[in-house]
């Protein structure tokens, strides 16, 4: 019943030896470039995520600076933004190229490709019991999709006229039409281009994640033995296969509507008193399409969190989870009305409110999935015999988080209150704290769970506490308050707010949210630290499976080589989560049934 | 058929093989053109709700009624319907390439790739064909300032409004400059005697396109274009890139590559793609040609 | 690339060794079933040209045309593709994420509509200035 397993040399080294057909002349490029092993490609997805989030966080720490401190100056940012901040204050034009950016960066470059990107590829095979993707080729080229569509988003930054501005949902015709801002130039043909290899990246991807769960199952893993992490990653994958493709449509609309004088999205466009020739298309048109994306998008942000701290939850709860059957149903209808709910992002674009009508049904539909999780989880929690690991940590803040976010996503999803709430800080607070923060936990959750499998090594504790009791506190610091400026119709995007009378009484506030904006984001340079010196310097992990959990990836060698297993790939002779049975804490996966033992 | 008797009893869900009895290839290929599908569904939804948005549309009828070498005769839907038997047929050949591969019939494969191959370069041809055509055609419609003007069907311009009549016609002449009528004139002259339109007054220009029976039309929307051109561009530019993928196969295939293999199960995948371009078209077809 | 699976993932080969027969057969199938559609699109053309079309007849012609093209689409992908040989799990995970379409297009073109009816009711009750660039068409022609 000891969490430690005995070591044997071979456990550690067994995978050279047994497998030297899979390293045929390991070279530096092979091993850590183009490497089509699927950990180091999940590697790889989670540190340029990592660059990635830090890069869209420190933007926000510069956008609140200017919320913040509205009337004053920091010359140092004159020093770093150069003619974009003259005499230290961002202007306006950069101001939306930052929250452009911001968004963009973490919506699709960290939150879905660092996040379904790392652990869809670390986590599929190994917990399914495979020796790779279906196609490991593929999977490589989808990280250097990736790697594209992140340089050309880079270099945006630094072309003359500055980076798209028309926000990261960039609705034409501000998108569509060069001379409508500086932003809306050459910065936002790079946006569409970077944001089409994004997708090719994300259909490589998804489509390697669905056919390794369906068709690289290890024998007798079925689909019902399968852990939640799994589950969760394949429907992400799902919504993402389906989804992706529409905003691949509406990007190539746009990009002819930019650069070939196609009317999509244009009709009775007024510019100084005078009418474009465009005729017959509409804007509202590319709202439908990218929401139709987007809506996915937010699950394929926050299913793999989901699915990750069901893991975790059950792992240090040392129960079952809660409801596996029900968990699973609750995924699967969470993924099909994702996709029926887009056209409440667009209660006030003139949507017919008779349609609107039903896309409220729809969309409050998606609370009771929801709801079904969050009960399952609690219930999974409850009365267990609880190890607070930084993981757990995380994956407690992601319940804590998911059901302050969501609540409020019931009073955004009805069409009526949402002409007072739409586009206020309200629904700042709602997403940034339901899908943007819950999801980030998710992610930590899934990092410190999973980095003595990514790397040997264990990450520092106390610094993750720090990390974990500043994040957690400060997350609601920033987002809480912003539901009373949203409620009291403070309107989001806007650059100074000390220019109404209505939202003056709000400065205090907003110079208090930017202060612990600040902190948070020291705090996750602290985390980043604690992440690239804990791979040289961490503790080293001694047992093969240290958190005592019953899923596959812990049955491989301490660093497993190319190919997972040394031997023949385990069998698989029960579900993810006998945790607790029979007076025994864990049963691994790969433990036949025993002949008394009870049904749960 | 025989294969329901192996799937009696079979566990297929239970890990260790494909629930699906097929490789993880011809699966990825599958839920590869189920996205390609919403790409293509996206593009004609779009087009789809534009055209519930405006009040008229070009009607496909005018729009596509000539015939190569068929002069100014009306021949609605005729070229479409070349257009379309043309795919089918190389559908046919395809699947009859995919029916030898299973026989492990080498030379069967090469026969059967060569003509879908053929297929699909008539049927770019033929694409071409229309797109030249429209892209080049001249039909005089009203401008908004009034006058009329001979204009092609591009994503900037869409000469296929509602029918002018004769009165407003006649009306929107007095006001055309010079250069406009002349050009209208010259498309009037086909075949017949030719003029010196430019050197030809205004009030001989107008008396000489009277007297020809004349037809204009309002511009419709101009985001018709645009669909059309971009829809059967992305179609077009799928059938490209089936040809490539066909002429890397049939050269696969003229090498052994499969023979050695002991599966033609790539001319299968090759097929699939082809097929749901076929597919694609069918409802290209529906959309724009025929509704 | 063998030593990467456990187990093969094909359990059993179907046979596919028939005739062509069937693949004629669908081929006369799909070419009544075009020409069927390109009747009814004439006899589109021949109402519209006529006095006072019957616009109910023509929404219900084009309905026929949109049946005949779900039942074109049904031959292609059943018979060309095969997958109506291949087992009951892949069609399903093939047929049922294609219902997405029905609300996709519903509610599209619903709200399509409904511009269309906001347009009609308040176009030209903004005034502005009318700048049409008919010179520059010409000249892109040129």
């Amino acid at each position: 019943m000891s969490n430690t397993v005995a070591l044997h040399e071979a456990d550690v080294h067994g995978v050279h030896e047994v497998h030297h057909e899979h390293h045929h002349h390991e070279t530096f490029i092979s091993k850590y470039v183009f490497s089509q092993d699927h950990k180091m490609i999940a590697r790889q997805f989670l540190i340029t995520g990592m660059i990635w989030a830090i890069i869209g966080g420190f933007f926000s720490v510069l956008f609140r600076l200017q919320l913040g401190y509205p009337n004053s100056t920091f010359p140092w940012l004159e020093d770093i933004l150069g003619h974009w901040a003259k005499g230290g204050k961002i202007n306006p034009e950069f101001y939306y190229a930052l929250v452009t950016m911001h968004g963009t960066i973490l919506v699709f470059f960290v939150l879905t490709a660092g996040l379904s990107g790392t652990f869809a590829n670390f986590l599929i095979p190994l917990q399914i019991g495979a020796r790779d993707m279906a196609s490991p080729m593929l999977n490589m080229l989808s990280y250097w999709f990736f790697f594209l569509a992140s340089v050309i988003m880079f270099s945006s930054l630094f072309v003359q006229t500055g980076p798209a501005s028309g926000g990261w949902t960039i609705y034409p015709p501000l998108s569509a039409l060069g001379d409508a801002s500086t932003g809306s130039k050459i910065g936002m043909d790079l946006w569409l281009v970077s944001m089409a290899m994004f997708i090719v990246s994300s259909l490589l991807g998804g489509l390697n994640y669905i056919s390794t769960i369906l068709n690289m199952r290890t024998k007798g893993m079925s689909m019902t033995r399968m852990p939640l992490t799994i589950w969760a990653l394949f429907f992400t994958a799902v919504l993402g296969v389906l989804s992706f493709p529409v905003l691949l449509s509406g990007a190539i609309l746009l990009l002819f509507d930019r650069n070939l004088g196609t009317s999509f999205f244009l009709s009775d466009i007024v510019v100084n008193g005078k009418i474009l020739p465009n005729e017959g298309g509409s804007a509202i048109l590319f709202q439908h399409l990218f929401w139709f994306l987007g809506h996915p998008e937010v699950y394929i942000i926050l299913l793999p969190a989901m699915g990750m701290s069901s893991e975790i939850l059950s792992v240090n709860s040392r129960k079952p989870i809660f409801g596996y059957m029900a968990m699973v149903g609750s995924l699967f209808a969470i993924a099909i009305l994702a996709f029926l709910v887009w056209a409440h992002h667009m209660f006030v674009t003139g949507l017919n409110p008779f349609l609107g009508a039903f896309f409220v049904l729809l969309t409050l539909l998606i609370a009771v999935p929801s709801a079904i999780k969050v009960f399952n989880w609690l219930t999974t929690l409850w009365r267990a015999n609880i190890r607070f690991t930084p993981a757990m940590l995380f994956a407690i803040g992601f319940v804590s988080l998911f059901i302050s976010g969501g609540l409020t996503g019931i009073f955004l999803g009805n069409s009526a209150l949402d002409i007072h709430l739409h586009d206020t800080y309200f629904v700042v607070a709602h997403f940034h704290i339901v899908m943007g923060v819950a999801s980030f936990f998710g992610m930590f959750a899934g990092v410190y769970h999973w980095f003595p499998k990514m790397f040997g090594r264990f990450l520092n504790n106390t610094l993750a506490y720090i990390h974990f009791w500043v994040t957690i506190v400060g997350a609601y610091l920033i987002f809480w308050p912003m539901h009373y400026e949203g409620l009291a119709g403070m309107p989001r995007r806007y650059y100074d707010y000390s220019l109404w009378e209505s939202f003056k009484m709000f400065g205090g506030l907003n110079e208090f949210i930017s202060f612990v904006a600040m902190i948070v984001f020291a705090t996750q340079l602290l985390f980043v630290f604690n992440f690239f010196y804990s791979i040289f310097k961490g503790r080293k992990v001694t047992s093969l499976n240290p958190w005592g959990a019953n899923t596959l990836e812990w049955t491989t060698p301490l660093r497993p080589g190319h190919g997972n297993w040394p031997g023949e790939i385990p069998e698989v002779h029960r579900g993810a989560y006998d945790y607790g049975k029979d007076g025994r804490e864990f049963i691994p996966q790969t433990e036949p049934v025993g002949e008394n033992e009870s049904h749960h | 058929m025989s294969t329901a008797a192996v799937q009696q009893g079979t566990k297929w869900w239970s890990g260790g093989r494909s629930p699906f009895n097929a490789s993880y290839g011809k699966v990825m290929m599958w839920y590869f053109l189920m996205s390609d599908a919403f790409t293509f569904g996206a593009f004609l939804i779009s087009y789809g709700t534009i055209r519930f948005s405006v009040n008229n549309w070009a009607d496909p009828n005018h729009v596509f009624n000539s015939f190569p070498f068929a002069g100014h005769m009306n021949l609605p839907l005729a070229f479409v319907s070349l257009m379309t038997f043309i795919l089918i047929a190389s559908s046919v050949t395809m699947v009859l390439a995919v029916h030898e591969g299973h026989n492990m019939n080498r030379k069967g494969v090469e026969k059967y790739m060569i003509l879908t191959i053929i297929g699909g370069l008539a049927f770019l041809s033929c694409q071409a064909w229309e797109w030249t055509h429209l892209l080049t055609g001249e039909h005089i419609a009203l401008l908004s300032d009034g006058t009329l003007s001979v204009l092609p069907t591009t994503v900037k311009a869409n000469p296929w409004g509602t029918a002018l009549p004769h009165e407003a016609i006649a009306a929107a002449l007095q006001t055309t400059p010079h250069d406009q009528l002349a050009s209208i004139a010259a498309t009037l002259q086909h075949g017949g005697e030719v003029h010196n339109v430019a050197a030809m007054s205004n009030a001989d220009l107008i008396k000489f396109i009277e007297s020809s029976d004349i037809h204009a039309s309002n511009t419709g929307p101009i985001a018709f274009g645009g669909y059309f051109f971009g829809i059967t561009g992305f179609h077009g530019f799928h059938v490209f890139s089936g040809v490539v993928i066909n002429i890397v196969m049939l050269t696969k295939t003229r090498l052994g590559h499969f023979d050695e293999r002991g599966h033609y199960e790539m001319i299968e995948k090759a097929g699939l793609y082809w097929h749901f371009v076929d597919l694609v078209w069918v409802f290209v077809f529906l959309c724009f040609y025929l509704i | 690339m063998a030593a990467h699976y456990s187990s093969p993932e094909i359990t059993f080969h179907p046979e596919h060794t028939g005739t062509t027969k069937r693949i004629w057969r669908t081929f006369w199938v799909l070419s009544v079933l075009t020409i069927l559609e390109l009747a009814i699109g004439l006899l589109i053309y021949n109402i519209h040209k006529g006095e006072n079309p019957n616009h109910t007849l023509v929404l219900g012609f084009k309905g026929m045309v949109c049946i005949l093209t779900l039942a074109k689409a049904y031959y292609i992908v059943s018979v060309f593709m095969h997958l109506g040989d291949e087992v009951r799990n892949l069609i399903m995970t093939i047929v049922v994420p294609l219902c997405l379409f029905i609300w996709f297009i519903a509610a599209f073109l619903w709200d399509g509509n409904s511009w269309k009816t906001l347009r009609n009711r308040y176009n030209g009750t903004t005034p502005i200035e009318k700048v049409v660039p008919a010179a520059k068409e010409k000249g892109a022609k040129d």
